[in-house]
């Protein structure tokens, strides 16, 4: 299949793999973060962190939509879906993400009407289908998604549907990305930026990254090869002291993004002045809110929301998994009390959280390191 | 959309809705108002929304996320 093939072809692989350590310089250690979920996943499905030498490491970053939603926010989605009149959908994996007592699956289970639909649109078009009933749409993800919940308000008013609405969550990428060099806990040498984000927002966003902070930026595509060409070129831009944004992934992401998208962006939401991230903790502009011109097609606005915050359960350490602080495996309760079929933590919950891509695919590997 | 559920999350549980991220979908024909109907590698059909991405003509290829073209791929053989 074109444009998957040639990203997964094992000869140019192991070029690239000797290419990279003959990048590399022995007796320094790279510790390069992968922003985005997808690339996690890659990384594990494709064994690409075995194609690297040893001084360098992958940190996985906070670019999960999933792992990142705060417990807070699982709780007021199921106050919302309890409620008799309203018919609640959301995305497939935010169905198991706990909130403080239980999950969305779990109020299903119970008799609350929570569907799970592919896209905002296909929420809408059950909002046409039962005209007596509050469709409410759980929004969640960066701005890869954002452009499909703004696209779907924008037809629910145009139509002058009265009966769906939005629960906000959408995030963007740059502010966490600003926290985490902020952190003093953590020393990163470059990044592997976001590829499907960057098809909306574009290169130019991480611009701060080598001009405020020092370290280089290569916006990857979701490909094995992809992500190692990523690798080998965030290096050489080590080895050769250069820090700047480059954009491996160019057969999709224009430098300056969709500016149709960014323009419906900018006219169905505005910024909230601070929302909480897991493990992060709150973080200003950084979240996303519906606009005062789709004001009445907010859940939050309509439905009296809990808001409280929740701490995460003491032995959950996704906090430090997602600011790449520890590994999946040195969180107390991985692959024991915190499994995929049964999640503590969010980063445990998507295939592209940190610690389930790890569980899946990672921890056989490390289980012969360790014997 | 029916039935597209089994792509959104894949068969290794991946739900690529949730992780962000997009895959490729070919133009069939266009339907009205900024929606058309594409087909995947695995010849499943879909309604999408391609409001984002210029002027399209069947055979096109698009970047899709949950349900919406975000950007247009350049022009290769069929998959």
């Amino acid at each position: 299949m074109k444009f998957v093939d040639e990203y997964r072809d094992a000869e140019l692989g192991r070029a690239l793999s000797a290419q990279i350590l003959a990048t590399v310089e022995s007796g320094r250690h790279y510790k390069v973060m992968e922003v985005c979920g997808g690339h996690t996943h890659t990384i594990y499905k494709y064994g690409v962190d075995d194609l690297l030498p040893a001084n360098v490491e992958l940190v996985h970053g906070p670019g999960c939509p999933v792992c990142v939603i705060p417990m807070g926010r699982v709780d007021d989605a199921i106050s919302v879906a309890r409620r008799p009149e309203v018919i609640f959908t959301c995305f497939g994996d935010m169905m198991r993400v706990p909130g403080s007592s239980g999950t969305l699956l779990e109020a299903k289970a119970e008799g609350a009407d929570v569907r799970m639909v592919y896209s905002p649109l296909d929420a809408l078009r059950i909002a046409r289908q039962n005209p007596d009933r509050d469709i409410v749409f759980f929004a969640i993800g960066f701005e890869t998604t954002a452009p499909s919940t703004a696209l779907t308000l924008k037809r629910a008013k145009a139509e002058g549907i009265r009966n769906f609405f939005c629960l906000c969550n959408h995030v963007t990428i740059v502010p966490p990305l600003r926290a985490l060099l902020e952190s003093p806990d953590l020393r990163l040498d470059g990044f592997i930026g976001p590829g499907h984000v960057s098809t909306v927002v574009g290169a130019r966003p991480f611009e701060f990254i080598p001009k405020d902070y020092g370290k280089p930026v290569v916006i990857a595509g979701f490909e094995p090869l992809d992500v190692l060409q990523s690798v080998h070129m965030v290096l050489r831009q080590l080895v050769e002291d250069r820090c700047e944004v480059e954009n491996q992934y160019t057969r999709v992401v224009p430098y300056d993004g969709n500016p149709r998208a960014l323009e419906v962006l900018a006219e169905v939401f505005e910024l909230r002045p601070h929302f909480e991230w897991r493990g992060l903790g709150f973080i200003s502009q950084s979240g996303l809110r519906l606009s005062p011109a789709y004001s009445e097609l907010d859940a939050e606005l309509r439905y009296p929301v809990p808001g409280i915050r929740v701490a995460d359960p003491k032995a959950c350490q996704c906090g430090e998994v997602l600011k790449g602080v520890i590994k999946p495996w040195e969180c107390k309760v991985f692959g024991t009390a915190c499994t995929p079929e049964r999640p503590i933590g969010t980063c445990m919950v998507s295939s592209e959280g940190a610690c389930a891509a790890y569980y899946n695919y990672g921890r056989f590997a490390r289980e012969r390191e360790v014997v | 959309m029916t039935g597209y559920h089994s792509t959104a999350c894949g068969a290794d549980g991946h739900c690529i809705t949730c992780s962000d991220e997009a895959f490729e979908m070919r133009v069939v024909e266009s339907l009205a108002t900024g929606l058309a109907r594409c087909t995947d590698a695995g010849g499943r059909d879909a309604e999408i929304e391609v409001t984002l991405v210029d002027d399209i003509v069947p055979g096109d290829l698009l970047l899709v996320h949950a349900g919406v073209a975000i950007a247009r791929l350049p022009a290769k053989d069929a998959p």
